[in-house]
């Protein structure tokens, strides 16, 4: 389960290159998340400078 | 569909730097930004050496420049310091939105058209799918230059392995604050404690605002917000007064630049195609340089009706040539001071001092390692996978920042 707490998220694409499913996306002001292609890795977490995002195994 | 010679992704310094160098070649360009303002929001510490401008041939623009710098000052985590007042760290601290929007003025002034607030949503051979102020776009263009930074998705599209690796990335985040006093210094603190794999830096932007910032290794834990704000609680004194104006994040590909920057007729210039410094993580100078390699060749191409994977790879060659020898050896060099402690950042802050560090970029190395060794012998594991390469070698591309 991926979830970004928007209200911490600076839409600075740190989460986006290290993906390594293509499966998050920055469009201007917001990060887009395709729970398809999501694998839960987690990498999206440990780079977000911000901690703004969680994941959880499901 | 509008159709173009050259499409850029991406109005950062690489792609209004190919898009102009482009157009004053006489292509026809397009430059597509993403964001509603190019420049806006700055995902960076803003610091650039003056060294750079003559060997790009870059003019920064008067209006950009915020504070004016005649060295550095590094800081171990005992906080024993070093100033350092060469050549080398004379510099500038920019406003890169200000920067930014002025290169691609630049671009806009030679006839590169530019669309804001425009999305690449997909890329199908020449086509690019853009999403332009919510409307649905196609951009067909014989060549595409993907400047779209450390979010780059282009490259991965076409099929070039860009995915960054936690372990070759870094991670940042910056406050602009008021009340901190500066001088023109930019002032750099290492240590693990302080700032794993990386750096914390105050970059003055005036006489009494700075961009305090940390970059961290993707491998550290907590988050690089985590170390700032203890970096920030553990220098009362400095800080007391200080209050953020703005905030800022950002990614930092430190590791080796991608295997390939050219595929089909799609080129990958700047943070896209990790083209940034190992060591300090800038990558404004190098942005431009390689977007104007990048928009020279694509250019020529054009002109000489001869555009294909070989012909657009003669940028690689270019870059390769130029830059990729120093690159790998700062990378050697990153990879070998990511290892120190805090201990041992400790001995060599108090065993150098600035005559030393004056030896070590003059070349003069052997006293300065033996000072150093003779106190800590153990760093001698750690310099020694450096020693395929020559020590003048290491020297003169540790030297540039």
């Amino acid at each position: 389960m991926f979830r970004l707490n928007e209200n911490r998220c600076m839409y600075c694409g740190s989460c986006v290159g290290v993906c390594p499913q293509l499966a998050l996306v920055l469009d201007e002001v917001k990060i887009r998340h395709d729970a398809k292609r999501c694998i839960e890795c987690g990498i999206c977490m440990r780079a977000c400078p911000l901690s703004a995002i969680t994941v959880k195994k499901e | 569909m509008r159709t173009y010679d050259i499409a850029v992704v991406g109005a950062g310094p690489a792609g209004s730097s190919a898009a102009r160098v482009a157009a004053e070649a006489g292509a026809k360009v397009i430059l597509i930004e993403r964001k509603k303002e190019i420049g806006n929001p700055v995902r960076c510490g803003e610091g650039i050496g003056k060294h750079w401008l003559d060997e790009i041939g870059l003019k920064v623009p008067p209006r950009a420049i915020c504070a004016e710098l005649n060295g550095a000052i590094l800081f171990g985590p005992n906080m024993k310091s070093i100033k350092i007042k060469t050549d080398e760290t004379k510099g500038y601290v920019l406003d890169r939105n200000v920067f930014d929007r002025e290169l691609a003025i630049d671009a806009a002034r030679v006839g590169a058209e530019i669309l804001v607030k425009a999305q690449v949503v997909d890329i199908e051979g020449n086509t690019l799918k853009v999403a332009h102020m919510g409307e649905k776009n196609e951009i067909k263009a014989s060549v595409i230059i993907a400047a779209d930074g450390g979010e780059s998705v282009i490259a991965r599209k076409v099929g070039i392995n860009s995915t960054a690796t936690l372990y070759d990335t870094d991670f940042g985040v910056e406050y602009e604050m008021a009340n901190v006093e500066c001088t023109d210094l930019i002032e750099i603190y290492f240590g693990r404690s302080v700032a794993p794999r990386g750096y914390v830096w105050v970059f003055p932007k005036g006489k009494d605002v700075a961009n305090v910032g940390v970059g961290i290794g993707g491998l550290e834990q907590p988050n690089a917000i985590s170390y700032l704000e203890k970096f920030i609680k553990g220098h009362p004194d400095r800080f007391k007064d200080a209050q953020p104006v703005a905030v800022k994040a950002g990614v930092i590909p430190v590791g080796a630049p991608l295997e390939t920057f050219v595929k089909g007729n799609v080129m990958v210039v700047g943070t896209a195609a990790h083209q940034v410094d190992p060591i300090h993580g800038g990558g404004i100078c190098l942005a431009i340089d390689a977007g104007l390699m990048a928009g020279k060749v694509a250019a020529k191409c054009i002109n000489e009706k001869k555009v294909s994977e070989s012909s657009l790879k003669e940028y690689e060659k270019i870059w390769r040539s130029k830059r990729e020898s120093k690159h790998m050896k700062r990378l050697a060099l990153r990879k070998a001071v990511e290892k120190l402690d805090d201990d041992d950042f400790n001995v060599i802050f108090s065993s150098l001092d600035e005559n030393d560090l004056d030896l070590l970029l003059k070349g003069n190395y052997a006293p300065v390692v033996q000072k150093v060794l003779l106190r800590r012998p153990q760093l001698l594991k750690i310099l020694s996978p450096l020693s395929q390469y020559g020590a003048g070698e290491l020297i003169k591309a540790f030297k540039d920042w």
